[in-house]
């Protein structure tokens, strides 16, 4: 007999070294609130909705007081378009985030059940991809078309000393908008490293051990 | 949740609360961070239990949403604190003449026990709890073969930790 079946023999007579709960006490539990990690998955995937949703129509009136008519530069089948389309695909992630969310039971098989909470962690990093891809493509428009526009950058260049550097100008503000684009995309992946890094820590370990056993 | 379903459940849980609790035992090292597991076995069982369809039995069902818990959902608690008074190193069983050296062997295994990985520990569980492989592959999602290596894995290793 090994050593785990001189345990398991012993197993059943084992005295629980902790006060059983009465049922007062287990129904007190019921109430608690969850601290567990698919409940603060839920927490940040509705942040980042909201912030990226919220960016948006900040945006839009932001462009819809400016004193360069944007709406009018970009065109308004080509601005309203992009727009429809950018809210669209938000609500694309929001319906698969949901999709994917539901299928998180604990009742599943524990390899299942990591595999769809990394699928739903998945999901948002993807929509954090294209939500910063939509800022890189939205400010290198920007940068071409609306700059040019901007009364202050043309009375900028209008002066004697930037005579002949305009293309240098316009290569600077992009290579400019991009440094900035690339910083943001940086802080944002520490940021996410170190939310998803604590969360996820233990999660992926065990995922990994029982990936580990099924080669 | 209506009124009858929640004492229907607390009865279920009440009359198996020595699984979870022994559960506990195996993935936390004191009494708070015990009982914090607990609570969130006992909030995730009941969320969801709206599901359990009786299909099976309710301590399989059970298993399965306190291993999750433990080894999946459950952040240990910030508020932890390391203590040594917690007896979940010693494995203490019903007042039986024992003979120490017996008593002794006995702990000295629970502690090994308490130190393999959270799916070992898991696998172990299961195993003590006299589930066959087949349980043991399916509630943790594996081939039955592999559940089957790999307990023979855990019996090396523990031999080694307790026989360096």
């Amino acid at each position: 007999m090994d050593q785990l079946d001189i345990l398991k023999q012993n197993w059943q007579s084992q005295t629980n070294n902790s006060p059983r709960f009465t049922k007062d006490q287990l129904t007190g539990l019921l109430a608690r609130k969850s601290s567990g990690i698919v409940k603060w998955l839920f927490i940040i995937a509705m942040i980042e909705f909201a912030v990226f949703i919220v960016l948006g129509i900040v945006s839009h009136f932001y462009n819809q007081d400016s004193n360069i008519d944007v709406i009018g530069l970009m065109g308004e089948p080509f601005y309203y378009g992009s727009t429809l389309l950018h809210y669209v695909v938000i609500f694309t992630f929001i319906y698969l985030f949901y999709q994917n969310y539901k299928n998180i039971s604990t009742s599943q098989p524990t390899r299942s059940l990591m595999k769809n909470i990394l699928k739903t962690r998945r999901t948002m990093k993807w929509y954090i991809w294209y939500n910063l891809i939509y800022i890189l493509v939205v400010g290198m428009i920007a940068t071409v078309m609306v700059i040019p526009k901007d009364p202050n950058i043309t009375k900028l260049l209008a002066t004697p000393k930037m005579a002949g550097h305009e293309t240098a100008f316009y290569l600077i503000a992009l290579g400019a908008s991009f440094v900035v684009f690339l910083v943001i995309c940086v802080v944002m992946y520490l940021i996410y490293q170190l939310i998803y890094g604590i969360l996820l820590r233990k999660l992926k370990r065990n995922y990994n051990e029982l990936k580990r056993m099924e080669v | 949740m209506s009124k009858k379903l929640e004492e229907e459940f607390v009865k279920l849980l009440d009359e198996n609360q020595n699984i979870v609790h022994k559960i506990c035992r195996l993935y936390t090292n004191d009494q708070h961070a015990h009982n914090d597991l607990f609570q969130e076995v006992t909030v995730q069982l009941w969320r969801a239990y709206p599901k359990f369809r009786g299909d099976s039995k309710f301590s399989t069902w059970m298993y399965r949403v306190a291993l999750n818990t433990a080894i999946t959902l459950y952040r240990k608690s910030t508020r932890r604190v390391k203590t040594q008074d917690y007896e979940s190193v010693q494995f203490k069983i019903e007042d039986r003449q024992e003979d120490d050296e017996q008593m002794e062997q006995l702990t000295l295994l629970y502690g090994a026990v308490k130190q393999l990985n959270d799916i070992e520990k898991a696998l172990v569980f299961l195993y003590l709890e006299d589930k066959n492989y087949k349980e043991i592959a399916e509630t943790m999602g594996i081939s039955e073969v592999n559940a089957r290596v790999k307990m023979n894995r855990i019996k090396t290793k523990l031999t080694n930790i307790i026989n360096p």
